[in-house]
């Protein structure tokens, strides 16, 4: 496994690698997990009698999948690829970040089993028992060391705006995951509850979108081989991002039992997230001007400007549903759950996956096996992603009026959400095809990577 | 300034977690200190933690039927607030009379605290009374029995585990009784 950067480094690329691969390992797994509790909401005698095959053990195990075994692995995987580019060195340590990696499936193989065994601690996102936290505490520790020792060490004195954001996001992430799954233990009722949503939502919000937007930052420029539009620009969203976004956490309980001047302030900073959106989305979109016909047959391009409309759509979405009048309508419907799943699987897991495309022929020297299967991954993911994130938004505005007509009994507006449920489905399998897909290009570059070598640089 | 902070990896992460812990202090620490009624317990919500440590039968049950109901994730699909939103006083209500909103002093004792973000079902916040106790057991041994076209799974496990079942159906029957408001019927009489 070897990439020349001429003159630079010889970068082994084993720990990036390592994440990628049990990255998508876990997605498929956590992928077809989906596709089982998605099917009981139409049949749920579904596996029925056995206790954790049950929706409420199931879910979690999709979930916690989705966000640790997936997402989580592989923008780190991405982590160990770029920072070592942009700082001109190599990884501190390949050694400490296999050693992670052997921590983190560790780890998540910890997770299927206890939560199978409905061992849950009843946070959402926090549901691992006590043990696995402090495990992934040591675990995110050395994966901060060896990133922060990297930059320590870099020979571009300049630090480019991905490295910003990951190493914010690696500092944000310890404070945040401590109060969701540490300081709640100290805490009960609202109190608990705000430090939960707390949690919940800067776990996307400064875990996910920060390295979400590093990882787009470091590879649209790259794999349009064009360079970044502003770099002021790129500053105003980052520090933007990093003022504006802890406060919201309390959206999450707008109408419920909780102060209203809190939620005032969540709902204020709710509509402030634009500036550092727009800011982001502009400098991205100006950086592909002039470019846009390599959207025809680039792939991993392809992949990063589809996440970052869904980024933009997410992101409009939130603020809007913010608000208390339309907040009274979509909470706790499936919007919310079409909106979540735009955000995890449409903006980061795009843009985790066109880096993962762009990166992993390039860790092994090699050229994907495939450009035809990965361009028909990408339909797959776009139109099973659209009719799964559509239906349940209309689904879920249609349902929330509904609930807000006192009369209409509850049961009928279960039954209505079955053809959006259907559809959901649908889109789920398409986007379970897309994953097969990628999984198995990956899977023939690796095995051919000797007979495809790397054109000439 | 900007330059500085762009060029010091050291500068930058100071700055940017200065920024974060403006919000971070002000949204999580400082909440609970401004608003006393976070704490404060409602007069006739129940410490069923303290009543189970003194010998309390009645009170090991709820606490139990509240593990399982952790355990079984029932909170992924049932929410346990009645929200300041007309229709939801309506729907938590009896026949004419609406239920009172949740409020925070009824959830001093919660923890975990339940919720919940997602209605697949039902809100429970004020199900304490409103089915007697051969309608959960034959609902938590097949929902569609008595409710078709319900996606709840049928739970077996507990419908076949008397200890079990006795202590999910105390505890649902335990629900929203800090405020004292469910009218003349109430079937767990
Ligand atoms: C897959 C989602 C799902 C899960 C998991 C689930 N439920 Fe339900 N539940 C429903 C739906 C849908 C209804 C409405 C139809 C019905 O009454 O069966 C419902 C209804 C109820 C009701 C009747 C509420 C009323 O006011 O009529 C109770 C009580 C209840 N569930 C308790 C539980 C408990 C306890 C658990 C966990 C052991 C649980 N549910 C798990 C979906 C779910």
């Amino acid at each position: 496994m070897s990439t020349e950067s001429p003159g630079v480094a010889r970068h082994e690329d084993k720990s990036a690698f390592g994440f990628l691969i049990v990255a998508s390992v876990f997605f498929l797994i956590s992928g077809l997990v989906a596709l089982i509790i998605a099917a009981k909401l139409h049949l749920p005698t579904l596996l029925g009698e056995v206790s954790w095959l049950t929706y409420g053990r199931m879910r979690p195990l999709h979930t916690n999948g989705m966000l640790f075994g997936w997402l989580l692995a592989a923008d780190m995987g991405l982590c160990f690829y770029l920072v070592p580019r942009l700082c001109g060195v190599r990884l501190w340590s390949e050694k400490l970040g296999l050693a992670t990696l052997g921590l983190w499936t560790f780890i998540i193989l910890g997770a299927v089993v206890t939560l199978s065994m409905g061992i849950n601690q009843g946070l959402e996102y926090a549901e691992l028992p006590l043990w696995l936290d402090v495990l992934v505490t040591v675990a995110w520790v050395l994966f901060a060391v060896n990133i922060f020792a990297t930059v320590a060490v870099r020979r571009y004195q300049q630090m480019y705006v991905s490295l910003w954001y990951i190493l914010a996001s690696i500092l944000w992430t310890a404070f945040v995951y401590i109060v969701g799954n540490f300081a709640t233990h100290f805490t009960s009722g609202v109190n608990q509850a705000n430090l939960n949503w707390f949690y919940v939502h800067n776990a996307v919000g400064l875990i996910f979108t920060p390295l979400g937007l590093g990882i787009g930052y470091y590879f649209i420029p790259k794999a349009a081989e064009t360079p970044l539009y502003s770099h002021r620009l790129s500053m105003i969203g980052f520090w933007s991002l990093a003022f504006v976004y802890v406060w919201t956490g309390a959206h999450h309980m707008l109408h419920g039992p909780i102060s209203q001047w809190l939620q005032t302030v969540a709902i204020l900073f709710s509509v402030m997230l634009m500036i550092p959106v727009w800011s982001l989305v502009w400098n991205f979109f100006a950086t592909m001007k002039g470019q846009w016909h390599q959207l025809k047959d680039n792939v991993p391009i392809k992949f990063l400007m589809t996440g970052t409309i869904f980024y933009l759509l997410t992101c409009f979405q939130g603020p809007m549903h913010s608000l208390r009048t339309v907040n009274a309508i979509v909470s706790k419907t499936d919007w919310i759950v079409g909106h979540a799943h735009m955000a995890v699987l449409g903006a980061f897991s795009f843009f985790a996956i066109g880096g993962a495309y762009y990166a992993l022929p390039r860790m092994l020297g090699t050229r994907l096996h495939s450009q035809s299967l990965a361009n028909a991954s990408f339909w797959l993911w776009l139109v099973g992603g659209l009719s799964f994130f559509v239906s349940l938004w209309i689904g879920g505005f249609l349902q929330g009026l509904q609930w807000n007509d006192a009369t209409i009994p509850f049961i009928d507006t279960v039954k209505f959400m079955a053809p959006f449920w259907g559809v959901r489905l649908m889109g789920g399998l398409l986007m379970f095809t897309g994953i097969l897909l990628f999984f198995w290009n990956v899977l023939i570059t690796y095995m051919g990577r000797a007979e495809r070598p790397e054109p000439a640089v | 300034m900007l330059n500085k902070i762009d060029k010091s990896s050291a500068l930058f992460a100071a700055g940017a977690v200065v920024f974060f812990w403006i919000g971070g202090l002000l949204t999580t620490l400082a909440p609970p200190l401004l608003d006393e009624s976070w704490a404060k317990p409602a007069p006739g919500l129940k410490d069923y933690a303290t009543l189970a440590k003194g010998g309390d039968v009645h009170a090991q049950m709820v606490l139990k039927g509240r593990a399982i109901y952790v355990r079984e994730g029932c909170w992924y699909c049932h929410t346990q607030q009645t929200r300041t939103i007309e229709a939801d006083t309506i729907r938590s209500g009896w026949r004419d009379v609406r239920s009172p909103v949740s409020t925070p002093d009824e959830f001093v004792y919660d923890q975990p605290h339940m919720f919940g973000t997602r209605r697949v079902g039902p809100d429970l916040s004020r199900v304490g009374g409103k089915y007697d106790r051969q309608w959960h057991v034959a609902h938590f041994r097949d929902p569609r029995s008595l409710v078709p076209g319900s996606v709840m799974p049928p739970f077996p496990w507990i419908a076949n585990d008397p200890a079990e079942l006795d202590a999910i159906v105390a505890y649902m029957q335990s629900l929203g009784r800090a405020k004292d408001w469910r009218p003349g019927h109430d079937y767990e009489e």
